[in-house]
């Protein structure tokens, strides 16, 4: 496509989508920050809010044991591109500069137990007080009413897993229930929840009005398992787990390779069945009545039967050599990939995926880019975090138009605050006083 | 609904429910009902996926495909059929009117360009080329309609070494290329051959996962398009990658190797970078344990009767818990505790904590691993409207997970789940090429449609 000709190298010169907006996030952990930092790399101006002097929890949170330069990795990858403000929402006078900040905001978003923000007199009555078009969002477990949220049940990522029936079904059939390595409830809700939020934004452009959106971490996680649902209804049984083995396209499976590496095939379209069957010396398998066609393919016996002979074949070649196999004769196949090809992967790396982000704090690190090239206005993943409070006065002074004096006045009844002398709180050890901040210096 | 111990705060959970209840979803208005999208996705359930988000939302959606449908139709387990249509397209058919074009005829083409003058948005998943070989690519469609925003998702992306690969995008082979499934698994103990133990081995997730993140992040990519057409008149292209789409929700594996050079191996139900957080057994099935804080670890202790003899009381830090000798080591002293109740009285254990425990109200997260079966009998769900069955014209009663999200002014909603292949060419011919029956039977005669 010839619009995406130097994508990467012009990506500065041309505006990100969402300019012009302006979000708030009062979240911690995963669900609640992750997607205001989709927004951020999408252009918009996020301002984190974090309660001074300790903050998001995500900061102490590590691979064992494993910290850069004292911050938590995933806070870093999970807040990208946004300012960083410490407002304790416990006091009036914080929560009446919340307000103020509403009035001037698009979008605010909380991860919070429910009522928790009708405490704080923060709930969506008060704010829509102040700014009728705001879009409200809150993310929990649970959501707002029904039996668990009223028992005010905790969650996180690996309870959604659990009750959603996800692990489960994500596992290998008379296995334990496998838990995901990543934290795919989390991050994946706040993407969904990006959406509710855009869709929001465009229903307020026709018509000014804003609205309430809630969103729990499990119920978003069930709108991605398909097939399970109907088939439950439809058949009366319980939808099973299948390991790698996709139920549903035939043959589609990871194999063990002759160099102990595995290998993703899938080949459902006759093209590309008859492409593996060649692929494989077995060119007569395409017409096996058996495998004729996919609908018969997929009959348990007989997708066994067929997964069997490419697993007997797969183990005799490479991972790489089936993946080449795979171009020549049109069919998917693919190595598994593992952290090292995320970071020296020659495709990623010329897409921009993968990319080295150049931060006044924290130095040079690969990050992801947001995953959607978008050919006039692309998205840009630029800074990483700050510590706890380290935007307070650029936004008191840019947004709130309050004078210096003010600002200490509102540090000294602890209503804005700066970080605890605590790793990921403060700034990196080598820090100069002054790189990275944007007002005063 | 249930009967249940009604919170302090149940006014506020009746009032918010009185804004965003899915049972009122149908008497509120749609965001997108200004939106016209045409969906020619090709194989990939990404392309469907993400023509149903927008759809769910009121855009009206053309699922655009060849004479005689397309392959994900067939998408099904065992290949069961329901009315001629698989089990997994009768999820992602939902709200879309469904035309049937012959794209590799130049009449086809033309057909589509002249669509394409009506529409907003372009949905399309081929190899990359493909389109561009048809003459239908970007550079030819933004001429007719430079508002247009043209969406593909792939496996490869539109650019990049790899993008030249004539491959179509399948779900399994973008969760093997994101470095997820990599390490994702049981673990293989040291010395025992994967022969002996064929499920200890990097493990894909869920129903099509890399598909629907894929969708989500290009729903999201053409929201923010929108906005920016509404700023500046202009379309554009986007360009989504199944595998980066979903590496993206991966966090720190990029981030480890590049400092540490340490790769992201399995760890099983436990967790790199967490504790208390993992999947544990009980007698009859298992459960989710989670406390990320010391106290919350502690309190669990308790619960299982160690305190004392695990010294509790001298914990002052979670910090070694997170190496990965104590977890292992720890992990097998708590396995055959929790081995020894159900997944229900653990979590029975956990409430009651919350009030008379030692450290109440603190309380660890006690989760059953529900089967799905089990995930769509739970009436706190169904109260939420997640599984309301669809009442389909063509299908009848079918159940579709929806009400992802609840909103107080425009809620997601499924209006119908599927429609037979070419079920609206009449409709939408009509509507917007002016084909009457003769024009319909003359282009059918021909192949076109």
């Amino acid at each position: 496509m010839t619009v995406f000709k130097d994508y990467v190298k012009n990506k500065f010169s041309k505006p990100a989508p969402l300019k012009g907006l302006r979000v708030l996030e009062v979240c911690t952990l995963l669900f609640g920050p992750a997607g205001p930092s989709f927004l951020a790399t999408m252009g918009a101006e996020v301002i984190k809010i974090e309660l001074p002097p300790v903050g998001d929890v995500t900061r102490s949170l590590n691979p064992f044991g494993w910290f850069y330069r004292e911050q938590g990795p995933m806070f870093m990858h999970i807040n990208p591109s946004k300012l960083y403000m410490a407002l304790d929402l416990h006091i009036d006078m914080g929560q009446q500069i919340f307000k103020e900040l509403c009035a001037r905001a698009d979008i605010v978003e909380f991860n919070l137990r429910p009522g928790v923000t009708r405490r704080w007199n923060i709930d969506y009555e008060e704010i829509k007080k102040v700014n009728p078009g705001i879009i409200y969002v809150e993310k929990n477990g649970f959501g707002q009413w029904g039996r668990y949220a009223e028992e005010d049940r905790p969650s996180n990522d690996g309870a959604a897993q659990a009750l959603s029936g996800y692990a489960w079904i994500s596992s290998f059939p008379n296995r334990p229930p496998l838990k995901q390595s990543i934290w795919i409830c989390d991050v994946y809700g706040a993407l969904m929840c990006e959406v509710a939020v855009l869709a929001a934004l465009h229903h307020r452009r026709k018509t000014g009005k804003g609205q309430y959106i809630e969103m729990s971490q499990s119920e978003n996680i069930m709108r991605t398992m398909g097939w399970v649902w109907p088939y439950q209804q439809l058949t009366g049984k319980g939808a099973e787990p299948s390991g790698n083995r996709d139920q549903c396209i035939c043959p589609a499976d990871t194999f063990l390779c002759k160099d102990d590496l595995f290998v993703a095939i899938a080949a459902p379209a006759p093209d590309e069945f008859k492409g593996l069957c060649v692929a494989m010396g077995k060119p007569a398998l395409a017409k096996d009545k058996r495998f004729k066609d996919h609908t018969t393919r997929l009959q348990t016996e007989n997708a066994l039967a067929i997964l069997k002979i490419i697993a007997g074949w797969a183990r005799s070649k490479t991972a790489d050599k089936i993946e080449q196999l795979g171009v020549k004769h049109g069919f998917a196949a693919t190595r598994l990939h593992n952290s090292k090809d995320m970071n020296k992967d020659k495709h990623r790396i010329a897409r921009g995926f993968v990319k080295m982000i150049d931060d006044p704090l924290y130095g040079t690190y690969p990050d992801h880019e947001f995953p959607v090239m978008m050919s006039a206005s692309p998205p840009k993943n630029r800074w990483t975090v700050r510590p706890v409070g380290f935007d307070n006065d650029f936004i008191m002074t840019t947004i709130l138009g309050r004078s210096q004096v003010q600002i200490e006045e509102l540090y000294a009844h602890g209503v804005l605050g700066k970080w605890k002398d605590q790793q990921g709180r403060r700034p990196p050890k080598d820090w100069d006083g002054k790189s990275g901040a944007i007002l005063r210096r | 609904m249930t009967n249940y111990k009604r919170a302090k705060w149940a006014d506020w959970a009746d009032h918010i429910r009185s804004l965003d209840d899915p049972a009122k979803n149908f008497e509120k208005p749609e965001a997108l009902d200004d939106i016209v999208v045409l969906d020619v996705s090709s194989r990939s359930m990404a392309g469907c996926y993400c023509s149903s988000l927008l759809a769910e939302l009121g855009a009206e959606t053309i699922r655009i495909e060849p004479p005689g449908g397309d392959i994900v139709r067939s998408y099904s387990p065992s290949g069961i059929m329901h009315q001629g249509t698989g089990l997994a397209y009768l999820q992602e058919g939902r709200n879309k009117y469904h035309i049937t074009l012959n794209l590799e005829k130049p009449q086809g083409r033309n057909i589509l360009k002249s669509l394409v003058g009506c529409a907003d948005v372009l949905i399309e998943t081929y190899p990359a080329g493909t389109m561009e070989a048809w003459k239908i690519g970007y550079d030819e469609l933004k001429k007719l309609n430079p508002r247009l925003i043209f969406t593909s998702i792939t496996a490869f992306g539109q650019f990049g070494p790899e993008s030249s690969r004539k491959q179509y995008d399948y779900d399994n082979i973008s969760q093997a290329r994101s470095g997820i499934q990599y390490g994702t698994g049981e673990v293989l103990p040291e010395g025992k051959p994967v022969d002996e133990m064929p499920y200890a081995v990097p493990t894909k997730a869920g129903p099509w996962i890399a598909w629907a993140t894929a969708g989500t992040f290009a729903a999201l990519g053409i929201l923010s398009a929108v906005y920016f057409r509404e700023m500046t008149g202009q379309g554009q292209a986007i360009d989504v990658s199944t595998p980066e789409a979903y590496e993206r929700l991966h966090d720190y594996a990029l981030h480890w190797y590049a400092d540490q050079g340490v790769l992201n191996e399995r760890f099983g139900n436990l967790d790199t970078a967490l504790w208390l957080y993992g999947f544990y057994p009980t007698k009859d099935g298992g459960v989710f344990l989670g406390g990320l804080r010391l106290e919350m670890w502690k309190a669990f202790v308790d619960i299982l009767g160690k305190w004392d003899e695990w010294e509790a009381d001298t914990w002052t830090t979670l910090a070694p818990f997170m190496k990965k000798d104590w977890q292992v080591k720890y992990q097998a002293m708590i396995n055959p505790l929790t081995a020894q109740f159900t997944s229900q009285e653990l979590t029975q254990k956990s409430i009651e904590y919350a009030k008379t425990g030692r450290l109440a109200p603190i309380t660890p997260v006690v989760a059953e691993i529900a089967s799905p079966w089990k995930t769509m009998q739970d009436e706190n769900w169904r109260d939420r409207g997640i599984f309301t069955p669809v009442q389909d014209p063509v299908y009848g009663s079918v159940v579709c997970a929806q009400a992802q999200w609840k909103a107080t002014e425009t809620p997601p909603r499924t209006k119908w789940v599927c429609r037979p292949v070419g079920y609206d060419n009449g409709y939408i011919y009509l509507k917007y090429m002016g084909f009457g029956p003769v024009k319909l039977k003359e282009l059918e005669g021909m192949g076109i449609i």
